[in-house]
């Protein structure tokens, strides 16, 4: 037996240096350690060994095994890393990327969403009304005589039903106050429709984003601080602002609203963004009138109210030059986005 | 409308100010520069030099530093490249501060280390045509120190935009008066003698309503001929034609003044002028040569054999006007009411200088000052006599009132920016005049001012919003309704863009071809769609009652262009009438999907493979991930495969496939798959767990089946007896395999074999292999008593 255990360390060291691979050194371990393995079937001898011998013996076998696991697992070591690197070698990582198709927000989406976004940071609420609209909220409700220019079938749509398709999301004002009580602060993005050619610059339906605040004591600064503030979250904490006059019937006095900006390869000007107003009293009237409370009393209430078109602000922050791309939906217009 | 600055200073002291500051000025009073067009030399800094001494720049072969006399009382060194001149000669200088032509500004600076401060300049440089190459050589006899553009013809014209409630200021005397407000200066006078009136014995108004003023004066023995160099240069200035001296005067005074005129061939006349209204059905041949039928409503200058002499306040006919053989003339000065000339240019689709004016309301009060003047001209330009009398009929309108202004609103709404002395004297400079029981006359000409309201714009709009402090407070307001549905909106909008998909907006207003492609969740019924009246073309004709014909019509201009996948979504509203029109219209909010076309683009590792009913499918279960999506086939005409899209029990949409022919027509290569889902159940779909499911605590087993059926029981009826077999430990199924053998080698072609994966679990124990063999069994004897199922 004693004679036995070197040899078998011996054929055990010689075969695990030839193993060529896994399994191959997994046959040696087998052969010798496993259940019915060479130096197993030695160990289970042990009972027959002479007492005084059995202390040499056992010394043999473990220095045996200790030697062979050893041997085998710096083998196997060996082995994995010759795996290992053959697995790796030949990994061409810069070929083309497995594709994932990724999608996109349509560019308006995108920038409705970041001026909802901030003024609803600012405190306004959503609020909507419908698109197929009668002339009062449309236009009587909203201080537009009969005979105004805007009314007339060549430049609205209008349904046999007399009804028309708005013209601007400020119906929504009137739908609002119409059930609201004050304190009303309110955002309302919708599409708009007028009977304009559809060319380079006009869509015959745009989206647009009203806003109203009624209180008590709603004045110009209010008008000009909280359109100033969105304006510079919107475009830029240095974007110059500035507030023309202008004429809308349902706010007095009412502005439009430029901002100085600078289109790639041109030198910064005004560019048009906005329209706003202190609601006209006449407003307040009208829902006054039809309401059984005092909630809008014109003698109680003040208001401001702006609006602006949502085409032309994408147009204006991305350099849109055709508003038709806007609705042609060209994916490689959209990928742009994502 | 075009105002020349030239004319314009004609009315007040322009001196001083640069066209950017007078631009800055007329949009700050709320009147929009659209252009600025400038003709000739407009800088006040580019003034007649003379140049006294040249010498050899040190630095610079081909520059020469000279020393010219520009009336400052010393020499002003000024680099210059130019070759063309000699010293003696009398050249435009550009001073610092000086606009060129192209809005190029001069400022002093050092070229090659010698100091030149202006610049001497050539005629394209001043923006004149091109003369010699080199500097623009001026004549001797010119002053030194006087302006350039002194010397030549020189303007800007400016092309504003006046919004509708200031017809007062459709005129160079209107924008004159304005900006002498803002100035704080006071306007030029105007020498008009006053006409002296007598009451009308020749003129006849049949219609005061339409017409409350009407005058008339009678010029006899007037040559018609080319009117002189200054009428035809104003008009030229402003963009109009010179016609004849007659004509022309009444132009000049419509772009002066704001009133309209109108000047008839006497002899063209009989009798009495008659303002009357127009028989139904009577003709009317304009002095554009376009003919018109007209209404009651339009109102005509008429005569009294009836003719048609002219369509009031609009356009003159074709035979009553002046020619080159007219002798004497009869001037019209009158005050339409707005809205029947607004009625009748619109009916008519004729529109003029006069009818612009007329429709926004000119001032009542000008009607016989505008006669006066232009009767002047008319004797300066064309000769003649004029009648002693001007015969009026009716009476000018009034149309203001005083105005009280409410100095607590005032303060309210300015924010208390400006104080009470300087509102009064903004409203005193704009010619209201304060009355002693404090309330305001308003000036015929600024009728829009009627309201306390209407002042305070005054105020607000001449103290500029710029000198109004910002305020940054607001209410707080809970959130609406329309707040959590944009909000689920959003959810879906982003989940659809994670998974691939591109967002779409597409016009509301379809064709009636497209409602072929309309899916809408309830199946369209005659009368259901909504039609404009006036559509711009048969394109844009009927509200979308669906999003699909949208989808359906990007994807089809996307193949055009070559796009291998097509992956769409569009959010938004959908119309429709409810009942056959007779009830209300009905506004839906949909989602729509279109997949056709690749799902993953080929590439080197991976074939392209065309997207199919199932990747639609996954793409909905994705978007409410933990409902039970099925389609449930429902015919849809005009559709393939039309199915009812079910979350749980509940219908929430439509799905269908193009018909193959309608794919073929739109050259679609692969199958164009689309639903159409209500967004109103989508949003509730997303409100979120209320509590959270515990983790299973002891392991599950599964059993593997393969069953061998019918190739055309639908998958539907396995899951329908599997949930209903009542095992309560089946705790999921799963479909991996379907194989069907169309040659019929492996299986019957009419036969297919479906291999299902079960899992059992208990929520209590880890199951015994018996158990689980038992419940599989059960499961197995269910499908196989139901669906008669072999399996193999």
């Amino acid at each position: 037996m004693k004679e036995q255990i070197p040899a078998i360390q011996t054929e055990a060291l010689a075969r695990i240096a030839t193993a060529a691979d896994e399994r191959s050194l997994d046959d040696v371990r087998v052969a010798v350690l496993g259940k019915k393995g060479t130096l197993t079937l030695v160990a289970a001898g042990m009972k027959d060994v002479p007492k005084e011998d059995k202390a040499e013996v056992g010394q043999l076998l473990n220095a045996a095994r200790t030697t062979i696991t050893a041997a085998f697992e710096e083998k196997l070591r060996a082995l994995q890393e010759l795996t290992d690197r053959a697995a790796l070698a030949g990994i061409d990582v810069t070929l083309p990327a497995r594709i994932v198709s990724a999608g996109v927000l349509h560019p308006l989406t995108q920038i409705r969403d970041e001026a909802i976004g901030i003024l609803r940071r600012m405190g306004f609420a959503l609020a909507d009304g419908p698109e197929i609209e009668d002339e009062f909220h449309c236009f009587d409700a909203l201080n537009t005589p009969a005979d105004h220019p805007a009314r007339n079938e060549k430049d609205t749509f209008y349904f046999d039903s007399g009804k028309l398709l708005r013209t601007h999301t400020s119906s929504v004002q009137i739908r609002t106050m119409e059930t609201a009580t004050p304190p009303v602060r309110i955002i309302a993005p919708g599409s708009a429709y007028r009977r304009d050619e559809i060319d380079a610059t006009h869509l015959s339906v745009f989206n647009q984003l009203e806003g109203l605040y009624v209180a008590g004591d709603v004045s110009l600064p209010d008008l000009k601080g909280t359109l100033e503030y969105f304006l510079h979250e919107l475009f830029g904490p240095q974007t110059e602002v500035r507030f023309r006059p202008h004429f809308f019937p349902f706010t007095e006095p009412s502005f439009e609203i430029d901002v100085k900006l600078t289109v790639k390869g041109q030198a910064p000007r005004w560019i048009e963004v906005a329209g706003c107003g202190m609601v006209d009293p006449a407003v307040f009237e009208s829902i006054h009138n039809n309401r059984k409370d005092n909630a809008f009393n014109p003698e109680q209430v003040t208001g401001f109210a702006f609006g602006m078109g949502l085409d032309r602000l994408a147009m204006i922050r991305w350099g849109i030059k055709d508003i038709r791309l806007l609705i042609e939906n060209d994916v490689r217009f959209l990928k742009q986005f994502a | 409308m075009n105002v020349s600055l030239n004319w314009l200073a004609t009315h007040l002291d322009l001196s001083g100010k640069s066209v950017k500051e007078i631009d800055d000025l007329f949009t700050f009073a709320g009147v929009e520069v659209e252009g600025i067009v400038s003709k000739g030399i407009t800088s006040d800094r580019i003034v007649v030099a003379q140049i006294r001494e040249a010498v050899q720049h040190p630095n610079a072969d081909r520059l020469k530093v000279t020393r010219v006399d520009a009336g400052e009382g010393s020499l002003r060194q000024i680099v210059c490249g130019a070759q063309n001149y000699k010293v003696g000669d009398k050249v435009p200088c550009a001073l610092p501060g000086a606009e060129l032509s192209g809005g190029f500004i001069i400022s002093e600076t050092v070229m090659r280390k010698v100091e030149s401060r202006g610049m001497l300049c050539s005629a394209a440089e001043l923006g004149l045509p091109p003369d010699v190459d080199g500097l623009l050589i001026l004549p001797d006899d010119a002053e030194i120190g006087r302006p350039v553009k002194q010397l030549f013809d020189s303007d800007v014209l400016l092309e504003l935009e006046v919004t509708p409630n200031r017809p007062d200021l459709l005129s160079h005397r209107g924008m004159a008066r304005e900006l002498a407000t803002l100035l704080k200066t006071t306007l030029k006078p105007l020498e008009i003698r006053s006409a002296v009136v007598s009451s009308a014995l020749n003129l006849q108004i049949q219609s005061t309503a339409a017409c409350p003023l009407y005058t008339a004066v009678k010029i006899s023995g007037v040559t018609i001929k080319d009117s002189p160099a200054w009428l035809k240069q104003r008009l030229e200035s402003i963009g109009l034609r010179p016609i004849n001296n007659i004509v022309d005067v009444t132009n000049y005074v419509l772009h002066e003044l704001g009133q309209p005129l109108h000047a008839f061939d006497a002899a063209k006349l009989t009798g009495n002028i008659v303002v009357r209204n127009a028989n139904d059905g009577e003709t009317f041949l304009a002095l554009d040569e376009s003919e018109h039928t007209l209404t009651p409503d339009d109102l005509l200058i008429s005569d009294q054999s009836g003719a048609a002499l002219a369509l009031a306040g609009v356009m003159g006919g074709l035979t009553s006007g002046v020619t080159i053989t007219t002798n004497d003339i009869l001037l019209e000065s009158a005050w339409f009411t707005p809205q029947g000339i607004r009625r009748t240019s619109r009916r008519t689709a004729l529109s003029s200088d006069s009818s612009y004016r007329f429709e926004r309301g000119v001032d009542p009060q000008a009607v016989l000052t505008a006669s006066a003047f232009a009767v002047n001209l008319i004797l300066e330009t064309a000769g003649g006599t004029a009648e002693t009398t001007t015969e009026v009929a009716g009476q000018a309108p009034v149309l203001t009132k005083p105005v009280t202004l409410d100095t607590r609103k005032l303060d309210q709404l300015m924010g208390g920016s400006i104080g009470l002395t300087e509102s009064e004297e903004i409203l005193t400079r704009l010619g209201l005049t304060k009355r002693s029981d404090g309330a305001w006359d308003v000036p015929s000409f600024r009728a829009d001012l009627q309201r306390h309201i209407d002042l305070v714009e005054e105020i607000a709009r001449v103290h500029g919003l710029a000198n109004v402090p910002s305020r940054f407070l607001g209410a707080f307001v809970p959130a609406s309704a329309i707040d959590a549905a944009y909000d689920a909106d959003m959810v879906l909008r982003r989940r659809l863009a994670a998974l691939g998909v591109y967002e779409c907006q597409t016009i509301k207003l379809i064709a009636d071809h497209q409602l072929a492609d309309a899916l809408p969740l309830r199946p369209l019924q005659d009368g259901d769609i909504i039609r404009v009246k006036l559509p711009l073309s048969e394109d844009h004709a009927v509200m979308r009652p669906s999003l699909v014909p949208g989808l359906v019509a990007s994807a089809a201009r996307n193949v055009r262009q070559q796009a291998k996948s097509l992956r769409f979504f569009e959010m938004g509203r959908a119309f429709r009438n409810a009942g056959g029109g007779k009830a209300r219209d009905q506004e839906s909010d949909s989602l729509a999907l279109l997949l056709s076309g690749g799902t993953a683009p080929a590439g080197w590792h991976q074939s392209d493979r065309a997207a199919d009913l199932y990747d639609l499918k996954g793409l909905i279960n994705a978007l409410v991930p933990n409902k039970n999506i099925r389609f449930s086939p429902k015919h849809r005409d005009g559709f393939a495969l039309g199915c009812d899209i079910k979350a749980d029990d509940q219908t929430i949409g439509v799905f269908a496939r193009l018909k193959p022919a309608r794919e073929r027509e739109l050259d679609f290569t692969s199958p164009v798959f689309v639903a159409e889902l209500d967004l109103t159940k989508l949003r509730k779909l997303l409100a979120g767990i209320e509590h959270v499911e515990d983790l299973p605590q002891f392991p599950g087993s599964s059993r593997d089946a393969a069953m061998e059926l019918p190739a055309t029981l639908p998958n539907a009826e396995i899951e329908t007896v599997l949930a209903k077999c009542g095992e309560s430990l089946l705790v999921a199924c799963e479909c991996f395999d379907v194989f069907t053998d169309p040659t019929g080698a492996k299986l019957p072609a009419d036969r297919k074999s479906v291999a299902y994966r079960f899992q059992y679990r208990a929520n209590d124990r880890t199951l015994r292999a018996e158990e689980v063999d038992a419940a599989h069994h059960k499961v197995l004897e269910a499908l196989s008593q139901k669906l008669g199922v072999k399996f193999r």
